[in-house]
């Protein structure tokens, strides 16, 4: 008994010292901290991730580890370093992050929702656009759409993802300065008036399956607007963005036709909020191989990933390079996993996981799991 | 009395006088005693005759003589030894060589009757000192060398066509061979006075047979049976080519932005975002047209140039990380933001 509480004590001054940072905060992040862990709260990591924004693996790591950590990486430091420096003004900046796969990109993004969350920016978040069109479970809600000729509905998936928004921004929404500038008719007895909260709209997108692609339509509009107007400032963050331009989705309609993806209606509302034509906001999005079919994964460079289409879209923007770990990376991670003991054995295995790993964060991590 | 003979046999000079004198008397004693040994002698029958056996000849051979590449003085002409292509002969070649299989532990089989060096064609009539001695020898029939052609790049300036042919020579009975008949013709690109469209579209009308990376065209002609024929095919075929790349066909003006064989950033989206951009952080909103976009002045946005630049190096060659880090610079020039920091 007395020999394990010192071997706790031990791991806890270790903590200290070496990988972790007790800089809990992502705005205060600098390069002194590359390389170390820091641990997010639980209660805003369920507010944030609840429904979906960890990749599932690390979700179960997390809670294996029993906290959740997230290593503060170059990328994310350098796209707060810009965030910073840019100017609200000026049209929207695009950042298109990009890496092999397994490199960190999702986990980059976690990092810089936490960012956005702790600097009160209104998040729009969209864990990962195949969730929508290219995983098709048994029943898959879809409809023709009601708005627009030849569109195609997915009610249910909006209304998740309204839901998810609501809890994301919480806070904000309990804020009734952010209010609606147009009336809208959803049918002869329901209409949400101009003026009213933007909460409200989101509640009947929540409440309304029906109408929630048209909500979220309305909500991208007045997003735009109130960014504008400078009520609030807003964060997009899209994972696996490029996934919004392959050719085809896995949705069939029932004549069986294939869908592409810009007949779904989600598409075109997403798609207008990566436009540079509104200000006072950031756009960050993952151009990722998994989010496209295998025949087009050869190169996890962003104008290969985003097609011809998607680059059009957002150009000019920013890539930045989610790579592998660096060697002080590797360290850092490796004394986590030990510290956490999901990693054990002779310190010389370190070397050989380095060289059978290639540094790949997920592949290292899966690689330790029978360790 | 032979004890006396054997005394006189082996005398001098004076004892010769007597032995005269007493073969004279003993003539008919010394008979009658050679007599009565061969009577007393048994004879040996010889059943396997022995004697004979050993006493046969030994049949020796005639003298040989030394081998001719032994006898071969070290600062003979060697070209008047070889003048000719010719098998290969031992003796006429003063080298130890060895060919063919190795049996283990052995050196190769050396060079007498050996069919493995007779096989293969030699090269020994044709040593370093033959070629200069025969080269000096037809010098008298050459003319000179033109002056200004001294250098390769002087040749390239004043012959930039290159005609390619092969000879075949070959111990058969015809001398012919087909393969003789091909022309390859190779000229470089920019030797051609082409513009722009006409460039584009000789390229597009040679298709493979122009190599980006060495800018030459190559044309090759085997369908004529004779040279001379194939050589006139393959300088048409050059002409040909050459004028038509110059025609300007009334369908070429349909050419779309998708056809285009190079990313023209002028006439891409991407000069549109960037002037749209542009326009919106300068507060302006105007509606621009297709040709407005084009012709609008880059240079006059800061960074423009340069973004201009990397965009167009990064479509036009090929996505890698280096054009996308390059491009990823020109951007943050662009937008104003910090460049990304080197990790150390």
């Amino acid at each position: 008994m007395i020999s394990r509480s010192w071997r706790n004590l031990c791991r806890r001054y270790s903590q200290t010292v070496t990988f972790r940072t007790t800089e809990s905060s992502p705005s205060q992040h600098n390069e002194k901290q590359i390389g170390l862990f820091y641990s997010v709260n639980h209660d805003l990591c369920k507010q944030l991730f609840a429904y979906g924004g960890l990749p599932k693996s690390f979700a179960k790591q997390t809670k294996t580890f029993t906290e959740t950590a997230i290593m503060v990486r170059q990328p994310a430091l350098d796209l707060i370093d810009c965030i910073k420096a840019s100017d609200f003004n000026k049209p929207v900046i695009r950042y298109v992050m990009y890496g092999e796969k397994g490199s960190g990109k999702s986990l980059t993004l976690a990092h810089l929702l936490h960012y956005a969350y702790e600097e009160g920016y209104l998040i729009v978040h969209v864990p990962w656009v195949s969730e929508f069109l290219r995983r098709v479970p048994r029943h898959k809600e879809m409809s023709n759409s009601q708005t627009r000729e030849g569109f195609v509905d997915l009610p249910l998936d909006v209304a998740a993802w309204l839901l998810h928004f609501k809890t994301q921004n919480q806070v904000l929404l309990k804020n009734t300065e952010l209010k609606i500038s147009r009336d809208y008719v959803w049918s002869k007895r329901e209409s949400t008036v101009a003026g009213s909260p933007l909460s409200q709209l989101v509640e009947h997108g929540i409440n309304r399956v029906k109408y929630a692609c048209d909500v979220l339509d309305a909500l991208v509009y007045e997003i735009k607007q109130l960014s504008n107007s400078k009520q609030c400032k807003t964060f997009v963050a899209i994972d696996g963005f490029n996934g919004f331009f392959c050719p085809l989705t896995r949705l069939h309609t029932p004549t069986k036709k294939k869908v592409k993806p810009e007949e779904v209606t989600l598409t075109g509302s997403f798609l207008e909020l990566a436009k540079n034509d509104w200000s006072n906001g950031v756009v960050v999005v993952t151009a990722d191989q998994l989010a496209l079919p295998d025949d087009h994964q050869d190169s996890y460079l962003p104008r290969y990933l985003l097609y011809k289409k998607g680059f059009e879209l957002l150009d000019p923007f920013v890539p930045i390079e989610v790579g592998r770990y660096t060697d002080k990376e590797f360290l850092s991670c490796a004394s986590y996993y030990r510290d956490r003991l999901w990693l054990r054995g002779p310190p010389e295995i370190e070397t050989e996981l380095k060289f059978t790993s290639a540094c790949n964060p997920y592949k290292f991590m899966e690689q330790c799991a029978p360790l | 009395m032979s004890i006396f003979i054997k005394y006189y046999k082996s005398g001098g000079l004076n004892v010769a006088f007597s032995n005269k004198i007493w073969r004279y008397n003993s003539t008919s004693a010394d008979m009658a005693i050679n007599k009565g040994e061969e009577e007393e002698e048994f004879r040996v029958l010889d059943i396997l005759k022995k004697r004979q056996r050993q006493q046969r000849r030994v049949n020796r051979r005639a003298d040989v003589q030394p081998d001719r590449a032994d006898r071969m003085p070290t600062d003979q002409n060697w070209g008047n030894v070889w003048p000719g292509p010719k098998t290969f002969h031992p003796s006429s070649v003063p080298l130890p060589l060895r060919q063919g299989y190795v049996p283990k532990g052995q050196a190769p089989p050396g060079k007498k009757a050996n069919a493995e060096l007779m096989k293969i064609p030699n090269f020994l009539h044709l040593t370093p000192p033959v070629i200069k001695a025969q080269c000096e020898a037809i010098k008298q029939f050459c003319t000179e060398w033109p002056k200004l052609l001294n250098s390769e790049e002087a040749i390239e300036n004043h012959y930039p066509v290159e005609i390619i042919t092969s000879d075949y020579c070959h111990a058969s009975p015809s001398i012919r061979n087909p393969l003789a008949r091909i022309v390859t013709l190779r000229v470089k690109l920019s030797t051609l006075k082409l513009d722009q469209h006409a460039r584009d579209k000789f390229i597009r009308l040679v298709g493979e047979r122009y190599d980006p990376e060495t800018d030459l065209v190559t044309i090759t002609a085997d369908r004529c049976p004779i040279r001379k024929q194939n050589q006139d095919y393959v300088n048409y075929l050059l002409t040909a080519c050459y004028h038509e790349s110059w025609n300007f066909e009334e369908w070429e003006r349909e050419k779309m932005e998708e056809d285009m064989e190079y990313y023209n950033w002028d006439k891409n989206p991407s000069k549109r975002s960037l002037v749209n951009w542009y326009l919106k952080t300068q507060n302006q909103s105007k509606e621009l047209s297709d040709e407005e976009y084009s012709n609008y002045d880059v240079s006059q946005i800061p960074n423009g140039e340069e973004y201009k630049v990397a965009v167009s190096s990064y479509m036009n060659d090929g996505e890698s990380e280096g054009t996308v880090e390059k491009y990823g610079e020109a951007v943050r020039k662009l937008l104003g933001l910090p460049q990304k920091k080197v990790v150390s």
